[in-house]
């Protein structure tokens, strides 16, 4: 997979604040790329810094094959950006909005009447195309601004928080976006918020505080924190002895107690869970139920993030 | 340029306020000017008005009363049509930048592959010509009315080349110095009417001028004319300058609030 982007030790600083700090970063061609980090942990400096919108205070950048720095103008031709706000005109139409920006973006009158029609048929806004963004509704407007970062075929979109605030439907129409992006071979650099979208739609995810904590793929990040766990549902409740017999039987890495369960993590379940299964009865445990117990996207976030 | 200076004529357009503010002040202007000089033409001025007349303008002296006045109103609104292109563009510029600045749609238009330097050229041109249009054209219909109302002394007056000039020249200075100042006060601000109040103060000037030349402190001829022209023309590029150090990227988005 190429690379689209790429950032060494890229850092940016406003007087005494250092909002981003030696960020290395590579991103491939249509990959769809999770930036997670908690409120004020400078993702939007740094979508402003790869946009080429403000300029670093050192480091350096590749953006779409262009320095950053050096080829700015290039840069932005060559990316789209979802700002936090929609920023539309709201005295004007959805079309007259999108035409707007493929004129700023150099498309030609005739292309840009039809990337208008594709994009505001795609957000499903086609009918109310001659209406004043005014009347739209928030998820509406969000969706026309996804419109407008898309409307003139950028390599990368940057998304900053594409559906927060949307209702599920609006937010599946996003999502469905997403995918049709990164179906035509598109970088989508995705910030949020939303855990569940991004274990859904990222193929790797960025762990961000300032500079980037852990990079890999959902599926590692949450396998690597607790391994594959178990949880065997005991009634009434769970004995200390009966954790002890668990912690005793071979291939068992580690077990505690959760809600009335013991949690277990081995590295071969098949193998090992009818022999804890056999333990617990043993010990006279009433065993209710034994399920499988996927981490979440939120654990590991919240023990990586949290836990810098 | 062409896209942002259509959209934001059509943005105004759509402004009932703003298209208010700016057809209102040259319509004021036109209507009274064209009304002072009809009633000089009708109703004769008395002997103690033609004696402050002469005394406040020597020049006229020994014109025939009716056309002394007449010639005098009439120059003294050609300055009064100096102030439209000092009041018009810096309302449509405050809006332009403020009325951006409270949508946020700032940040996507500078995330557009144009350059800070064309868009605030582009945003200057959008107010400006519209100031500088509406401007020639109420001097147009003045004209023709001081045609038709007005004696010879108020027509010799109002089309002496220095008015032409100034209207041809100084109006397109003054309009780019009125919206410069808009366009770096509304870089410091949010309200719009704080800055109408601040940026209020370029009229002062020309008002200045219009009362010197009424008491007759000031003769404005061909010389002071050119000082003028070439004072307005350094005041231009100076505000433009420090327009330009304002509207940075990085300024506009880390910066402006």
């Amino acid at each position: 997979m190429a690379v689209v982007l790429r950032t060494e030790r890229l850092t940016k600083r406003f007087d005494r604040l250092t909002a981003v700090q030696d960020l290395d970063l590579e991103v491939g061609e249509g990959e769809v790329f999770g930036f997670l980090g908690p409120n004020g942990a400078g993702k939007t400096t740094t979508l402003r810094l790869l946009c080429a919108l403000i300029a670093p205070t050192s480091g350096t950048a590749e953006v779409a094959g262009f320095r950053l720095g050096r080829e700015d103008e290039r840069i932005r031709a060559s990316v789209g950006i979802l700002t936090e706000q929609p920023g539309l005109y709201e005295r004007q139409s959805a079309q007259d909005n999108l035409l707007f920006f493929a004129a700023l973006f150099g498309l030609s009158p005739a292309v840009a009447r039809a990337q208008t029609e594709r994009y505001l048929r795609l957000m499903g806004l086609w009918d109310r195309r001659a209406e004043a963004v005014a009347t739209f509704s928030r998820g509406m407007k969000q969706k026309m601004a996804i419109a407008r970062a898309a409307i003139h075929e950028p390599r990368i979109i940057f998304l900053d928080e594409p559906t927060t605030g949307l209702d599920p439907d609006a937010a599946r129409t996003v999502r469905e976006f997403i995918a049709q992006i990164r179906g035509e071979g598109r970088t989508v650099f995705l910030c949020t918020h939303n855990l569940d979208e991004a274990d859904r739609l990222c193929d790797r995810i960025a762990f961000f505080r300032r500079t980037v904590i852990r990079i890999d793929t959902p599926a590692r990040l949450r396998a690597e924190l607790y391994g594959h766990a178990t949880e065997f549902r005991i009634i009434p409740s769970p004995r200390p002895d009966h954790l002890v017999k668990v912690q005793e039987v071979e291939g068992v890495k580690g077990a505690h107690f959760e809600n009335g369960s013991i949690i277990v993590s081995s590295a071969d379940p098949l193998l090992v869970n009818p022999r804890i299964v056999r333990a617990l009865v043993g010990a006279g445990a009433e065993v209710a139920y034994v399920s499988d117990r996927k981490a979440s996207l939120e654990d590991v976030y919240l023990k990586i993030v949290e836990g810098t | 340029m062409r896209a942002v200076c259509v959209r934001e004529w059509r943005e105004s357009l759509g402004n009932r306020l703003l298209v208010g503010m700016t057809i209102l002040p040259p319509l004021v202007i036109l209507a009274a000017g064209i009304a002072a000089v009809a009633t000089a033409a009708l109703v004769p001025p008395s002997e103690k008005d033609v004696a402050a007349l002469y005394a406040a303008s020597p020049a006229v002296a020994g014109l025939d009363p009716k056309d002394a006045v007449q010639g005098l109103i009439a120059t003294y609104f050609l300055i009064l049509f100096m102030l439209i292109p000092t009041v018009v563009p810096l309302t449509i510029a405050i809006y332009s930048v403020i009325g951006e600045k409270s949508a946020r749609t700032l940040e996507p238009l500078l995330a557009a592959p144009v350059r800070v330097g064309e868009l605030l050229l582009a945003k200057s041109l959008a107010s400006a010509i519209p100031a500088v249009i509406v401007t020639w054209l109420a001097y147009g219909i003045y004209l023709g009315a001081v045609g038709i109302l007005g004696s010879a002394a108020a027509v010799h007056a109002v089309t002496a080349p220095r008015w032409i000039l100034a209207i041809l020249v100084m109006v397109p200075l003054l309009t780019l110095l009125s919206v410069n100042l808009g366009i770096l006060i509304s870089t410091r601000v949010n309200d719009v009417r704080v800055a109408q109040q601040i940026g209020g103060l370029v009229v002062v000037p020309v008002v200045g001028i219009g009362i010197l030349q009424v008491t007759g402190r000031v003769v404005l001829n061909n010389e002071s004319f050119v000082g003028t022209a070439i004072f307005l023309l350094v005041c231009d590029a100076l505000v433009f300058f420090l327009a330009r150090i304002a509207f940075q990227r990085e300024n506009i988005l880390s910066r402006w609030r």
